[in-house]
């Protein structure tokens, strides 16, 4: 055991880092989502109203369809993000990742690190960027994302999105094969040491079977409708409209909408109408937000 | 006149950027190339050979032999015109500050004039370059570019420095990024990410070298050397070779630096797994390469290149890394081969009705239902068996459900072909729905069986038939769903296995199978196979005008395709003979004569042999008779297309005789009339083979 690689100081690490590095240092947000990205910090902070924009935040992330019943080494449909969000984008942002590396104990300069072409793009959002997958020794690790669009509004300035998949990054560091193996707080198991396994794994196997098998579509069906009315209710005050509360069940129906595409009964014609509807709540939201972030 | 005239100097200019994706960096170097010569020439500065290199974050161009200077630029002005009286000369001269001997006359198309020409001095190259810089940045297009920050540059990606050096010397200037922030040019680049050395170039001659040492191998070919040369010598008295694969290298040519080849080991529990798709995990995800054996099989070994600077130790650690990633991957794959080879075909089948295969165009089960509905007709084509065509049809599609080509769609048709081998259906139905996707470009192979061929073909015109309901033609460089490809293919299997079947009825049965089609579309598919045909062709070195005088006639559509291919291979054949030529004179005699008379009603005219005067006419009526009932006999017919061209050829004789002895224009109207009748009616018989007019000599 190795303190120093635990997965929880993985995470104090990339905190502390960032933290010196300027970056406001938030808290997960308390609704499921798919991705960093949806935290009201990126999403609405890069539209405004401050240019200047740094913050970085750990983020737990939904993906039901990526559900294994704790059979898979490697797929979660419950997994941590750790998101970093600087706008404007710096010059040396590159290096200040690189930089990141160092501090997570993981020695840029001895391992093969790539930038991969990956462009980035979230149809529910209508966000958009350029960037790269980056690469240590042939494992993805992090995403690198020059925001270019969200709400399909222009982000001006730029902002460079960094996302590390911490328990990639945390398999690469302590050099575990299999996720439920990491090494959670650095504690030997007879002194209470526990392995991700240990606290997750009972989780992904119930939260398979409940994506798959067991969620009610029809209640699904109707919370998404409800949050999209609610939604778009918040909106619809001219005069003192919510674009916070209103984005809150943006991203319930976002979820909702993944619920229901693990459960296998949206066809491929009507999954195309549901993206729509979350796009334009997102959007709405983006545009209201905008124009209160400009009062 | 300056002392530097006709001097020159060498220039290096570099785009430092972060990493340009793989897959744009060949086009940008053509492109640097291309910006340069055109600023270079619209400024009159003459150059010498232009090397560009591109590594991902590098983008260079080496110029040598510029002119330090501009070429001297020569104006002229137009004067009065030659004998206009003094005052207009000499307003002329003051107004260009000049003196009478400054003056000169030329000879124009409205007379003549004088002339000033105004010789002005070319500026130096050093001062025009951060213009030509800017204008280079300014007018590059990406195929996908980026802001960053505050900038209002577009790149492919941020941009972030600019090294200038010409003639060895710095150059002041800069680029702007937006409003308030400049790119100076810089005498300095940087060297490998591992170091991230500032290297500062004193001399463009060092340049390459200098970053070398660096770790930085600038030009693509020398890293595909180094790759070449690594990989050998990590696979020395082995019997093992690289599974070839250009398109993965020129990939990996463009995520390194310094490439560092290095070689990982496969876990064992994986090598069950099908070939396919342990190459395709491998390479997709992982840009590594397959090792195979002298017997194709593959050994558990991957290749990959790594960007680093080799070092034992750090290789060592690069090769786990590696292959635990692998390992993932693949222990992925194996969970997608397990739950597929689980499943049933008739559950996957079931999954296809909710599929969609296009909007407007039903589920991927409604395809199969189509392509089996047209397998009847098509297996007679094909010469196979019909049930196994249909079933072949009917689990064409059922693959494209499954967990591993969801993974990798570029395993589509080659998992359907293991699961159905695997579920005990008969070989050529696995073969064929293995090699369904084939050929997939005009230099590519064609199916291995007949019924895979089938397959290729009954899908590919029922994509064709189907987009061209929905009226989603290609047009232009728009072709999303690859349909020109469609195209192609159809037409190679066609000719590969010289199927009996026209052009026109190449749609029929599948049209059948929609209900919106119509006569306008059956003509719009022709017109675009027609278009394939030619292509493919023109690719099989036949002469364009060979082509043209075949694909042309009315009746070619209407022609079994053997048929239209042996014929057109016969001309080609044919086609630099003298005989040939000098029928093609003799045709064109012939021609003209009947285009002459054209005005001429002969249609109703009856061909008179009484009226003969002469030998000659005789023996074009006996050539024609003769050519006539050979035609009709044997026009469609694959073995005398050869037979009747010669005949068609040797006609040449009595024709050039013809016309030596015989004047057409004979003064009694009915004789003449007689004549031309004769002619046209040989003509007609022989524009019924080619047309021969469109046959350049």
């Amino acid at each position: 055991m190795d303190k120093n690689k635990s997965f929880q100081n993985i995470i104090i690490k990339l905190q502390n880092y960032w933290m010196d590095q300027g970056c406001v240092l938030l808290q997960p947000y308390d609704t499921e989502v798919g991705a960093g990205t949806f935290h009201p910090a990126t999403v609405l902070r890069v539209l405004g109203p401050d240019p200047i924009w740094k913050a970085a935040y750990l983020q737990p992330c939904r993906r039901p369809t990526d559900g294994r019943y704790g059979e898979n080494p490697n797929r979660l449909q419950h997994y941590y993000q750790f998101q970093v969000i600087i706008q404007p984008s710096p010059d040396d942002v590159q290096n200040l990742y690189l930089e990141s590396l160092n501090a997570v104990g993981l020695n840029s300069k001895n391992h093969d690190i790539r930038f991969v072409e990956d462009d980035w793009e979230s149809p529910t959002l209508g966000a958009s960027g350029l960037g790269w997958e980056i690469w240590c020794n042939g494992m993805e690790i992090t995403q690198f994302t020059y925001f270019q669009q969200v709400g399909g509004i222009e982000v001006k300035p730029v902002a460079s999105e960094i996302t590390y998949g911490l328990e990639r990054l945390a398999m690469f560091i302590q050099k575990v094969e299999n996720v439920y193996n990491l090494d959670w707080d650095g504690l030997d198991k007879d002194k209470g040491g526990k392995t991700y396994g240990d606290i997750f794994l009972q989780q992904e196997k119930e939260f398979s079977i409940y994506n798959f098998e067991k969620s009610n579509s029809s209640v699904l069906i109707q919370h998404f409708n409800d949050a999209e009315k609610e939604c778009s209710f918040l909106l619809d005050d001219k005069i003192n409209p919510l674009p916070l509360p209103a984005y809150d069940q943006c991203i319930k129906a976002s979820h909702i909408f993944n619920l229901l595409d693990a459960r296998g009964v949206i066809s491929v014609s009507e999954r195309q109408a549901y993206i729509l509807r979350v796009r334009n709540m997102s959007r709405s939201c983006c545009l209201a937000w905008m124009d209160k972030s400009n009062v | 006149m300056s002392k530097n005239k006709g001097e020159k100097g060498n220039l290096l200019l570099e785009l430092f950027s972060e990493e340009i994706p793989a897959r744009m960096q060949i086009g940008s170097e053509k492109q640097l190339t291309n910006l340069f010569e055109k600023s270079l020439m619209n400024r009159d500065i003459g150059y010498g050979p232009i090397s560009t290199f591109c590594s991902p974050r590098h983008l260079s161009v080496i110029i040598k032999n510029v002119d330090l200077k501009q070429k001297n630029q020569i104006i002229e002005k137009r004067g009065p015109r030659f004998g206009s009286n003094e005052n207009a000369i000499h307003g002329f001269l003051k107004s260009n500050n000049i003196q009478e001997n400054d003056i000169i006359i030329k000879d124009t198309k409205n007379g003549k004039f004088y002339f000033y020409l105004n010789q002005i001095n070319g500026i130096n190259t050093s001062e025009v370059l951060p213009e030509i810089i800017n204008e280079i940045i300014n007018n590059f297009v990406w195929p996908k570019s980026q802001r960053w920050a505050y900038s209002e540059l577009r790149w492919a990606r941020p941009l972030r420095n600019i090294l200038l050096l010409f003639n060895n010397q710095p150059i002041e200037g800069k680029v702007a990024i937006d409003k308030n922030k400049f790119l100076n040019f810089s005498t300095y680049t940087f060297g490998h990410r591992n170091e991230n050395k500032k290297i500062e170039v004193e001399n463009i001659d060092e340049y390459q070298r200098l970053l070398e040492n660096n770790y930085i191998i600038l030009d693509r070919k020398k890293r595909k050397n180094k790759i070449i040369k690594d990989t050998k010598l990590l696979l020395k008295d082995k019997h093992i070779k690289l599974l070839d694969d250009d398109y993965l290298l020129d990939e990996v040519l463009g995520l390194v630096e310094f490439p560092n080849v290095l070689i990982g080991t496969i876990d064992k529990q994986f090598m069950n797994l099908p070939k396919e798709v342990l190459t395709t995990a491998m390479k997709v995800h992982q840009k590594y390469f397959s090792i195979i054996d002298d017997k194709n099989n593959l050994v558990p070994k991957f290749l990959f290149v790594s960007n680093t600077i080799p070092k034992k130790e750090i290789d060592k650690s690069i090769i786990e890394g590696n292959e635990r990633v692998l390992k993932a991957r693949l222990s992925d794959a194996d969970f997608f081969w397990k739950t597929d080879t689980s499943t049933k075909i008739e559950n996957f089948n079931e999954k296809l009705k909710k599929v969609l295969f296009y909007e407007g165009l039903g589920s991927l089960h409604d395809k199969t239902i189509r392509l089996s509905a047209v397998s009847k007709y098509f297996s007679s084509l094909f010469k196979v068996d019909v049930s196994l065509a249909r079933e072949a049809c009917i689990l064409s599609k059922f693959d494209l459900v499954s967990e591993m080509v969801g993974e990798f769609p570029e395993l589509q048709g080659i998992m359907g072909g293991y699961y159905t081998k695997l579920n005990g259906k008969p070989n050529e139905i696995s073969n064929a729905i293995f090699d369904q996707y084939k050929p997939k470009g005009i230099s590519n192979d064609i199916p291995k069986t007949k019924l895979g061929c089938m397959l290729s073909m009954v899908d590919n015109i029922d994509n064709l038939t189907g987009f061209f309901i929905i009226n989603k033609k290609p047009s232009g460089s728009k072709d999303p769903f690859a349909l020109r490809r469609a195209g192609y293919s159809i037409v190679q299997i066609l000719m590969k296995l010289k199927l009996n079947i026209s052009i026109n009825d190449l749609f029929n049965e599948t049209l059948k199978s929609y209900e919106n089609s119509s006569k306008t579309i059956k003509l719009d598919l022709i017109d675009f196979i027609i278009d394939k045909v030619k292509f493919i062709l023109k690719k099989q070195n036949f002469r364009d005008d060979i082509i043209e005088s075949v694909i042309s006639l009315k009746e070619s559509k209407n022609y079994l395709f053997p048929i239209l291919y042996e014929r057109v291979k016969c001309l080609n054949d044919v086609k630099d003979t003298n005989d040939f030529k000098t029928f093609l004179v003799n045709f064109k005699r012939l021609n003209n004569i009947i285009k002459s008379n054209k005005l001429l009603d002969i249609s109703n005219v009856k061909l008179n042999i009484h009226l003969f005067e002469s030998s000659e006419e005789q023996e074009i009526y006996d050539k024609f008779k003769n050519l006539d009932i050979n035609l009709k006999k044997y026009l469609t017919d694959q073995e005398h297309q050869g037979i009747i061209l010669n005949e068609v050829v040797n006609l040449h004789y009595v024709i050039h005789s013809f016309f030596e002895k015989i004047i057409v224009n004979h003064e009694d109207n009915k004789i003449k009339v007689n004549r031309i009748k004769l002619l046209t009616e040989l003509t007609e018989r022989l524009l019924k083979f080619s047309n021969f007019h469109y046959i350049e000599n």
